[in-house]
């Protein structure tokens, strides 16, 4: 029974709009800036009234840019095309790699597994300006510098403790008893944790895997050391709108909108599955 | 076919005839734009390879590491000049400048060979230098089996020139003769005037000619144009990028220095002398009154968008700044000019201080012979000319492209006094700063020093006595004082 005051749903509805005004009004105001060409924006005083171009998104799209100094050539696409690769691809790996390790720290007690475990967090600890020159040395030994396996691999700091983690935590709150039900029909323990315990922790690994996607896509860092022009990802592309002829706001603002899409649409999907996941519970009655 | 027009091109080329006469003459014979560029093109390759092996070195591959910048941007325009003249093939990869000297600094620390040449500053060099990460230069400048007869090392303006020669030894003169040349300058920048010609008639504020009428004219400025219109631009951001454009040319021009060099070649602050201590009050004054709000997270980029946006007077900065300003989107496009400033009034001529791209050979490139040849064809007369008329690559750093006619109209067409504004100071124009490997670390102490001073959490006075201390304590710890 709603005990709430006509009043109080006021003030509450009223409360909810500034909240979401407050946080929404950047992306509202990024959303509307792509879609202004530099003087609108930089107009004074700033006007929410404007004639829309898509001549931002058309840049961007077409890789050429103009600027005070003449046209320049851009590479956001590509630099989106390998920021979705990149992540994409480090997340895959971390999820084939990370899940059965945390399902061994989870149910299988071994010598020596929190040692193993606590080392594999500590890569979240260390700051990778100081394993990069290290690591820039190393690549180059090894004949991974300036390659997209090179840099899946170091991305591996990221995404790995993440969800190793995180789904680690998953599996120790499923109850055990669940599995060794399903290993007395007969099942082998490969079978249990195919058909038990992945589809019960299916919300924690969707979870640990969007938030390492999330980390992979913002990193910034280690393709800019590692690799060339030609691999980075958008974080470092979107620099390339800050010239020293000017500052293009109105193809950074469509370059964030594009830069958010891929982010925005998988959280949303992912967000659903949880909602999903979670309310069916673990286990049924 | 189009013999009388190569022989025209070739007189040219020979210094025979000038600019505009071969200009006429080509128009007399009816050749349209796009061919007498070819032609010049093929003419200009073949002059260059006449007195020199251009093609000693061919099959050979080359990587570049570049700033996003107009003069990379021109370089490449005209890259496959180089390719065709000497047979090397140049990759290279561009690096928005937000980054890219951690890129640089990445690739030369780790001892990468990946990239033979790439972009620097000269105040770069005085890190990479002493570190062994790139190479010094005279050697191939001084060597006539390697350097083209026509390089004309002597046509580079000298005080740029000098700025990028330094002997190593803490305190040591630019330029002197035990100077390694650790990079060759490229493009340049003077510190001067760029202003909206507009807001000062408006205001009816004449140019002004030294830091009180500069103070005073800003002043005028933020109160009569109105709109929220501030006087004058200039950065803040707690950098050493805030003590190097008009702050340091006009601190240079009352005679003030950063450090001293003893006779024992120690150092020591020279910040805190009466001098200098009038120039901050008076500097610090001029921003409290009529600079932007925020000042104190002012770049290049705010002090440039706020020029071209036409939501400052003028700008006493890069004059490229004032350059770009004045082109694309921008709101005040076309309506800026220009002006040389000497903040002494005593003073004869500007004394700017300058920034310098230059380009430097890694000392990790696995054919340096070969990567000489690019720096030689790269910062030789003939791409100097390209850049100058072709694109946006100024300021030139050859006197001779200062003469071209062709160059000097263009700019005079579009940027009102800019000509005039480099002419009058580039005799004075050299980087102003002690060469010293603490560099960094003393501007940005510095900067920090002016921020407290502009939000008047210390007085001038007291703020450079405490700066001046902290950095003796820093450089004696250092061992360099």
């Amino acid at each position: 029974m709603d005990t709430m005051s006509p009043l109080e749903r006021v003030l509450r509805g009223l409360a909810l709009t500034l909240v979401v005004v407050f946080f929404m009004f950047p992306i509202f105001w990024i959303f509307l800036m792509s879609f202004q060409t530099n003087e609108t924006i930089l107009a004074i005083p700033p006007s929410i009234v404007f004639s829309p171009t898509l001549s931002n998104y058309a840049a961007l799209i077409t890789g050429k840019l103009q600027t005070a100094a003449g046209t320049l050539d851009i590479a956001f696409m590509r630099n989106l095309g390998n920021s979705i690769f990149l992540s994409v691809a480090s997340v895959a790996v971390a999820l084939v790699l990370g899940v059965p390790a945390a399902y061994a720290f989870a149910r299988h007690k071994f010598k020596g597994s929190e040692d193993i475990a606590f080392t594999l967090l500590s890569f979240r600890f260390a700051p990778p300006l100081l394993v990069l020159l290290p690591l820039t040395q190393y690549f180059q030994w090894l004949g991974l510098s300036n390659t997209y396996f090179g840099l899946i691999w170091v991305y591996q700091l990221i995404c790995l403790p993440l969800i190793l983690w995180i789904v680690r935590g998953y599996f120790e709150d499923i109850s055990a008893d669940v599995e060794y039900a399903y290993r007395i029909a007969g099942h082998s323990w490969f079978a249990t944790f195919r058909k038990i315990a992945l589809p019960l922790a299916g919300p924690g690994i969707a979870a640990a895997g969007l938030l390492a996607f999330i980390f992979a896509w913002n990193n910034f860092v280690f393709a800019l050391v590692l690799a060339s022009a030609d691999k980075q990802p958008v974080t470092v592309g979107a620099l390339a709108f800050v010239t020293s002829s000017g500052i293009q706001y109105g193809q950074i603002a469509a370059a964030i909108v594009l830069s958010v899409t891929p982010t925005l649409a998988l959280a949303l999907y992912a967000q659903r599955y949880l909602v999903e996941g979670l309310s069916l519970g673990a286990v049924k009655g | 076919m189009y013999e009388k027009e190569k022989d025209l091109i070739s007189a040219f080329l020979r210094g025979e005839v000038d600019r505009r006469g071969m200009l006429k003459g080509l128009g007399a014979a009816g050749l349209t734009v796009g061919t007498a560029g070819t032609l010049f093109n093929m003419m200009s390759t073949q002059t260059l390879a006449a007195d020199f092996d251009w093609k000693a070195h061919s099959g050979k591959k080359l990587k570049l590491l570049l700033n996003k910048h107009p003069y990379a941007d021109a370089m490449i325009a005209n890259l496959q000049t180089f390719k065709d003249l000497t047979g090397i093939d140049v990759t290279y990869d561009v690096f928005p400048e937000d980054v890219y000297f951690d890129k640089v600094t990445a690739a030369l620390s780790s001892g990468s060979a990946e990239y033979d040449a790439f972009m620097t500053g000269a105040y770069m060099t005085w890190t990479y230098g002493p570190a062994g990460w790139i190479t010094d230069l005279k050697e191939w400048i001084n060597d006539p089996a390697k350097t083209n007869p026509q390089y004309a090392w002597d046509d580079f303006l000298p005080g740029v020139k000098n700025s990028c020669a330094w002997n190593g030894q803490p305190g040591g003169a630019l330029g002197s003769d035990d100077a390694k040349q650790w990079c060759i300058p490229w493009g340049y920048e003077q510190n001067n005037l760029s202003f909206n010609q507009a807001m000062f008639d408006k205001a009816g504020v004449a140019v002004p000619k030294n830091i009180d009428e500069l103070s005073a004219a800003a002043a005028k400025l933020t109160k009569d144009v109105g709109g929220g219109v501030y006087g004058i631009g200039v950065r803040g951001s707690r950098s050493w990028a805030t003590i190097h454009p008009g702050f340091l040319s006009g601190y240079a021009n009352f005679g003030q220095k950063d450090l001293n060099v003893g006779a024992d070649g120690k150092l020591s602050a020279a910040m805190n002398t009466a001098e200098s201590k009038a120039f901050h009050a008076k500097w610090v004054s001029m921003i409290q009154e009529s600079g932007p709000k925020d000042w104190s997270t002012y770049t290049w980029y705010q002090v440039g968008t706020d020029l071209g946006a036409g939501a400052s007077a003028m700008i006493y900065d890069a004059d490229i700044l004032g350059y770009f300003m004045n082109g694309g989107d921008n709101k005040m496009a076309g309506k800026l000019a220009y002006a040389p400033f000497a903040a002494n009034p005593a003073a004869s001529a500007p004394t700017p201080n300058i920034w310098i791209w230059s380009l430097a050979m890694s000392n990790f490139s696995k054919d340096k012979d070969a990567t000489w040849y690019f720096l030689q064809w790269a910062t030789g007369l003939e791409h100097a000319i390209f850049g100058a008329t072709k694109m946006d690559f100024v300021n030139p750093v050859r006197a001779s492209v200062w003469k071209d006619e062709i160059f000097r109209e263009r700019l005079n067409k579009s940027y009102p006094g800019y000509v005039e504004m480099h002419d009058v100071s580039a005799p004075g124009a050299k980087i102003h700063f002690t060469a010293q490997p603490l560099f960094f670390d003393v501007t940005t102490e510095w900067a920090s020093t002016l921020q407290k001073m502009v939000a008047k959490q210390v007085p001038v006075d007291e703020g450079l006595d405490q700066l001046a201390e902290s950095i003796n304590r820093q450089l004696q710890e250092a061992g360099l004082g």
